[in-house]
């Protein structure tokens, strides 16, 4: 029997530049340059850099919203420039708005309709996608009384309605409160469990790190470093042993060994592990409930 | 799901969230202040004679028409993509499977929508008056003449005759669907201009300026092919002048129908076949300059 065709990556940028136009007299702005990257199925990538390192312009090539000046983009393997491509993606813009007449479940009807769904099947994925994201009780609620935290809610409740392939996230946490945010890095979690591949941008980069199998850092339009998060954090010469209920005089007894028989190496640091302000800010309003 | 790349659903449901979005934005108020101009219209001045009584309603009534259909192809659709972009709910949108052309399309025939609807709340309306009236009319000119004495058979028949062409036709309507078709051409120009445009305030003065040039189009054209210059410059003026501005006395015959005169056949399709050709003219163009355009 043949093997079956390897599948596509799910996201493929090849040698992309792009130049945005200035009026006459100024100097053309080059956002991107030779830029190439690949996600694969399944696999949660971060893309992340400081502002205007082209970061939201690389997404919106990869979404067809942009025309490269140079190279080319694809999703599983169909150009960005073919509508058909969008079939398999689900969008969430930085700061998302949508139509402040409609309601919660109006909005998903309106954008299960523009992806060709329909009649119960819709209605019934669009309530499931409410119940996910924290919305049931917003349903009949006009978008426009919705805080941010909730418009991005539903904005991934949009992004994930006709059960796309690939997701992409630009700065899904922007402007949300810890509490929103750790909801939306348990959701993109939830992604990941169920093989969705996810395309994220973040300057969160704790949230980064805990979600993202491989990363890309931007600067200048660049890729400036790309790779498995581990080997991107990983400090080569050092080694981490975490101790649960260690006593001092085990404590005591490993720095002599250390000194005595460490041949060469030697202690760092050691005391308390520190926990994170944003878990110590989750703990501590969990708590006053 | 199965993806065909046009689909008039997809249209249809971006066409309804425009007519919504532009309903909640209480455009559609307009129509009660219609509904008052052509109440105060249709009982003010009783003591004029009955041809300028039913007149003067029929002129003030699609005055109002005008200004409501031309005011909406202008500003609402000026508003329209601006908003979305502002709003970011076009990168939503066009993330889906959706081509730009559709979206075009879903939001030209939105606004369509919702003058067409508007128009035809406000003939119901407008016919409702203007044949009261003219019942009423009627009856006080009989009743003139039976005190004179003078109300025989053929008196009353001519009378009949008389406010009957004034009074409601079929006519009426043709007035109202040239409006109509005017205000959809205005519409896809509107549309056209905020494909290119940086503000809604541009695409509002532009699409203004040029709704006004189109109304004496005819006349400039006359002027270019009176010999004031060679023949292929003359055609080349007049072909550019076609192209950029709308031919929109073609739409002109609401004074006919306010003087009691038929609307002929040829001029109804004389409309038609402008309003097609300037609306796939214009969709074309906004086609090609919104699928260049840098979202």
């Amino acid at each position: 029997m043949p093997e079956p065709a390897p599948s596509p990556p799910a996201v493929t940028v090849e040698n992309l530049t792009k130049v945005f136009k200035s009026g006459l007299g100024k100097q053309a702005f080059v956002a991107v340059r030779d830029l190439s990257l690949t996600v694969q199925p399944g696999e949660v990538y971060g893309l992340i850099g400081p502002n205007g390192s082209g970061k939201s312009t690389t997404m919106k090539a990869i979404l067809g919203l942009l025309s490269p000046t140079q190279g080319r983009t694809s999703i599983f393997g169909k150009s960005s420039t073919e509508v058909e491509s969008r079939r398999d993606v689900g969008f969430l813009p930085e700061n998302p708005y949508f139509y402040k007449h409609l309601n919660g479940l109006e909005t998903l009807m309106f954008y299960g309709r523009l992806c060709s769904m329909s009649g119960r099947d819709l209605k019934e994925k669009a309530r499931e996608m409410l119940v996910m994201t924290g919305l049931e009780d917003a349903a009949d609620r006009r978008v426009s009384g919705f805080s941010k935290g909730m418009l991005q809610r539903l904005g991934l409740a949009q992004a994930l309605l006709h059960q796309p392939r690939l997701i992409v996230l630009d700065e899904p946490t922007a402007g949300v409160d810890p509490a929103g945010s750790r909801k939306i890095r348990d959701l993109i979690m939830g992604f990941k469990e169920r093989g969705i591949t996810v395309l994220v941008t973040s300057h969160l980069l704790e949230q980064i790190q805990e979600v993202c199998d491989r990363v890309g850092i931007m600067a200048h339009g660049r890729m400036v470093r790309e790779g498995r998060l581990e080997d991107l954090i990983a400090v080569e010469n050092e080694t981490e042993l975490v101790l649960a209920d260690a006593s001092p005089e085990l404590l005591a007894q490993i720095k002599t060994l250390i000194e005595t028989q460490g041949g060469g190496a030697k202690l760092v640091r050691s005391g308390h592990s520190r926990t994170t302000l944003e878990r110590l800010f989750l703990e501590a309003t969990e708590e006053t409930k | 799901m199965k993806y065909s790349s046009f689909s008039p659903a997809r249209i249809w449901t971006l066409a309804s969230a425009t007519v919504t979005q532009l309903v909640r934005m209480k455009i559609l108020a307009f129509l009660l202040v219609f509904c008052v101009i052509v109440v105060g219209a249709g009982f003010a001045f009783p003591v004029m004679n009955p041809e300028q009584q039913l007149k003067l309603l029929k002129d003030v009534s699609f005055g109002a028409l005008q200004i409501f259909s031309i005011v909406i192809a202008i500003v609402a659709t000026s508003l329209l993509l601006p908003r979305d972009l502002e709003d970011r709910t076009l990168y939503t949108i066009l993330s889906k499977p959706v081509p730009r052309f559709e979206y075009l399309l879903g939001k030209l025939l939105g606004v369509l929508v919702l003058i067409g609807v508007g128009l035809i709340l406000m003939d119901i309306a407008f016919s409702a008056v203007l044949w009261l009236r003219q019942t009423m009319v009627l009856a006080q000119s009989i009743g003139a003449l039976k005190q004179e004495g003078v109300a025989t058979p053929e008196a009353v028949a001519q009378l009949n005759e008389f406010v009957g062409k004034q009074g409601l036709t079929w006519n009426v309507h043709f007035g109202v669907l040239a409006i109509f078709l005017k205000a959809s051409v205005i519409a896809a120009l509107a549309l056209m201009i905020s494909c290119f445009s940086t503000s809604t305030l541009f695409t509002v003065v532009i699409t203004f300026c040029v709704t006004i040039i189109g109304h004496g189009q005819s006349l400039i054209r006359e002027y270019f092919l009176q010999g004031h210059f060679s023949n292929v410059i003359e055609k080349l003026l007049s072909a550019l002048l076609a192209i950029v501005t709308p031919d929109l006395g073609v739409f002109d015959v609401v004074d006919n129908v306010i003087n009691g005169e038929l609307v002929s056949s040829a001029s109804i399709g004389l409309m038609l076949g402008t309003t097609a050709l300037y609306l796939v003219g214009y969709s074309v163009v906004s086609h090609l300059l919104f699928v260049e355009k840098e979202l």
